[in-house]
């Protein structure tokens, strides 16, 4: 047996302790250090994410304008004097704001050069005209100064993503005008709401979310009238009725594996059940609110039988002993008890549910849908996929479009987590 | 575990204990030999086995409970007296792979008879836990929950007065009637075994079984419990499970004597503990083994 003992207070061995508690030290911190880095880089990830998104999609919420005198003389808007109904639907609006820039720009001569000067303009501002005078008929025959909306182009040069003259998509003639007109203070560029209510469009400056933004909400009401129930009730039954053998097994495996089953599986699925085999309206909320239940169920099923599995036994034998029937005490205790287990879990589901995007491709939800879907069965289109639409777009404008569709998708998604942790708080009582 | 019988060497000290108890108790029943009548069974069990899936955990179990008293089960932990007591109310039927055979009747009626409504029963034979488990609601509504679900009241004014009542029964009226909508979770663990003893009685029960009351709760509240037990046995059959043999003395008629899954030895209770016939029965009370 070795019988060296190291006497501590050796000089030697004092200076051996000291290295190792040296090296212990700069280990720790070490490891420390690690794990700062590491949440250092998802942050700034993050945060990068988050920023370049900003920078890219808050432009997208800034129209520019151009402010116009416009006539609106009456014998424009018919041969025979007579000025009716349709005769102020079918007038040429756009002969009138093109007549109001030429007074704008006098230097504009040629036929070339007016068309020129021309495309300022979008296509947009006329329709509004339109709408405007029908709404008032008394402005026929007056002079009034409006804004009218600037097409992509200037809209992009504006705010400085494309150049005129040589390698410019703008002629250099194009950015004269411009410049003058800016020097007037036409042109101006002001916060619009127009992204938010409008419908899609080929123009990307009369493009808007609204279309997509309708199309989700049905489509995510079709999804949680689905998904909550039957989740909630096939949990139910699991946890508190099934008896625990060979097939109720077989089926919990089955439902975790579904759980992460890749979501376009189920595109597949509502392509050839629900849309081939039963024939139902190809691009409605309807189909896709199917499918997206489908896909949101097994995640509805564990976490609600993971809240209702958190009860303890001792309220279910409590409500037993004072004579409650199977179903009194699983709906008048267990259930209030594990709402907000069930609430939390059913909400992530759905904020899964409203970011995806490929099923819903497979069954139609693709299409350039330009009318806001009022019902169910209407065609329409999906926040991701109105994202995914826009990103494959040639125009320039279309990118702060993307961007912006972005933020707001993320804003949606944020807030239904933040929804989700306020609810469990507010409902959750101690036992 | 209680192990306060192991400093009683003699039996002798047990008896004279009774004695105190009774004397100190004057609304005490009278002894048993002064009854005239022959007391009336309210509940008794014939060949009673249980089976937790291959496992038996009770032997051929005969026992009569008498109605208006109380009957308290003794024994050394896991000997099945829990296990008897949740037959009574086929609280059993709620654990999966638990079997029963035999004959466990109230009024003389089987009470696993496939006609009879577990439910209805339920409501006949309450059930006082050993931690106390009020529901996470107002303290009225923990004790209103048994009548309404019964359909007890026809009106809220008959409710309350049976939510009054059975609180005021229970001794904790006073105590809590300025704040009926306070969450019953809210209260002390004794005034909680309470509530749930008022929840249990809010819905007129003929028996009230009580799985170790008091072993969650401190000397005072225990002693409030006991007197409890002591008005209530006027009114109600009880059947009490207990691990304090001090308990036993001071709150029972009978006592039953549970040794691994077999009834030892049943008699009165001042004869199980002065006078036990097996030694198994001497054992225990003498605090040999616990």
């Amino acid at each position: 047996m070795n019988n060296i003992e190291i006497d501590r207070l050796t000089p030697l061995a004092e200076s051996i302790a000291k290295a190792r508690r040296k090296k212990r030290y700069a280990a720790e911190r070490r490891f420390r250090l690690y794990g700062i880095i590491s949440i250092s880089v998802a942050v700034a990830a993050l945060c990068i994410l988050l920023l370049s998104m900003l920078i890219k999609g808050l432009p997208a919420f800034y129209q520019t304008q151009l402010t116009l005198t416009v006539e609106l003389n009456k014998e424009d808007f018919s041969d025979n004097g007579k000025i009716d109904a349709t005769a102020i639907e079918e007038a040429n609006y756009a002969v009138f704001l093109r007549r109001a820039l030429r007074t704008a720009v006098p230097s504009a001569q040629s036929r070339l050069d007016k068309r020129s000067l021309y495309r300022l303009l979008s296509n947009g501002a006329a329709f509004n005209l339109q709408q405007r005078v029908m709404a008032d008929p008394s402005l026929v025959g007056k002079t009034l100064t409006l804004d009218a909306i600037a097409s992509d182009d200037l809209d992009q040069y504006i705010k400085g993503h494309i150049g005129s003259g040589t390698g410019g998509r703008l002629s250099k003639k194009q950015g004269i005008w411009i410049e003058k007109l800016q020097k007037e203070g036409v042109i101006k560029s002001s916060l619009s709401t127009d992204f938010f209510v409008a419908g899609d469009s080929r123009e990307p400056e009369l493009a808007g979310i609204w279309g997509a933004l309708a199309g989700s909400l049905l489509t995510m009401f079709i999804t949680l009238l689905l998904s909550f129930p039957l989740g909630v009730a096939a949990a139910m039954y699991l946890e508190e009725f099934a008896k625990k053998n060979r097939w109720t097994d077989l089926i919990e495996v089955n439902i975790n594996n579904l759980a992460a089953v890749p979501s376009i599986v189920f595109g597949l699925l509502g392509l050839a059940v629900f849309l081939s085999f039963f024939g139902l309206p190809r691009s409605a909320p309807l189909v896709g609110g199917i499918v997206l239940a489908l896909m949101t169920l097994p995640t509805v099923i564990i976490a609600s039988r993971a809240a209702l599995g958190s009860v303890p036994p001792s309220i279910r034998e409590a409500a037993f002993g004072m004579g409650a029937s199977p179903m009194q005490v699983v709906l008048h205790h267990v259930f209030p008890l594990a709402f907000p287990g069930i609430l939390t879990g059913t909400i992530i589901g759905a904020a899964r549910a409203l970011g995806e995007t490929a099923p819903l491709l497979m069954i139609g939800m693709v299409a350039f849908i330009v009318d806001i879907p009022s019902s169910i069965t209407d065609p329409a289109t999906v926040l991701p996929v109105q994202i995914f639409l826009w990103a494959d777009s040639p125009e320039k404008a279309f990118v702060e479009r993307t961007a912006a569709a972005t933020l707001i998708l993320l804003a949606f998604l944020i807030s239904m987590n933040l929804a989700a942790v306020i609810l469990r708080k507010r409902f959750e009582r101690r036992w | 575990m209680n192990r306060e019988a192991a400093n009683i060497s003699e039996p002798n000290l047990l008896k004279n204990q009774i004695a105190g108890t009774r004397a100190q108790n004057p609304d005490a029943r009278e002894e048993p030999s002064a009854q005239s009548a022959e007391p009336n069974i309210k509940m008794s069990t014939k060949g009673l086995k249980v089976f937790y899936g291959d496992k038996q955990a009770l032997f051929d179990i005969a026992l009569d409970m008498e109605e208006k008293s109380v009957t308290a089960l003794i024994g050394p932990s896991g000997c099945g007296k829990s296990t008897f007591l949740r037959c009574l109310n086929r609280m059993n039927d709620t654990i999966d792979g638990c079997a029963i055979d035999g004959n466990v009747t109230i009024d003389g009626q089987d009470i696993y008879d496939s006609v009879l409504d577990v439910v209805e029963l339920r409501a006949r034979i309450g059930m006082v836990f050993q931690k106390p488990n009020p529901f996470p609601k107002s303290i009225y509504d923990n004790v209103a929950y048994g009548p309404r679900i019964h359909g007890l009241a026809h009106n809220q004014k008959d409710l309350n007065s049976i939510v009054r009542g059975s609180l005021e029964r229970a001794g904790l009226l006073k105590e809590v009637e300025d704040r009926l909508d306070e969450p019953g979770t809210g209260l002390s663990g004794g005034q909680q075994q309470r509530l749930c003893i008022a929840r249990a009685i809010a819905v007129s029960p003929e028996v009230i079984l009580m799985d170790e009351p008091c072993s969650a709760l401190d000397p005072i509240a225990t002693a409030h419990i006991e007197e409890l037990i002591d008005e209530l046995r006027t009114n109600f059959t009880i059947v009490i499970v207990t691990h304090n043999m001090q308990q036993a003395a001071r709150v029972s008629q009978k006592t039953a004597f549970f040794h691994l899954g077999k009834l030892v030895e049943t008699n009165t209770t001042e004869e199980i503990f002065t006078s036990p016939r097996d030694e198994r029965t001497q054992g225990y009370i003498t605090g040999r083994y616990g």
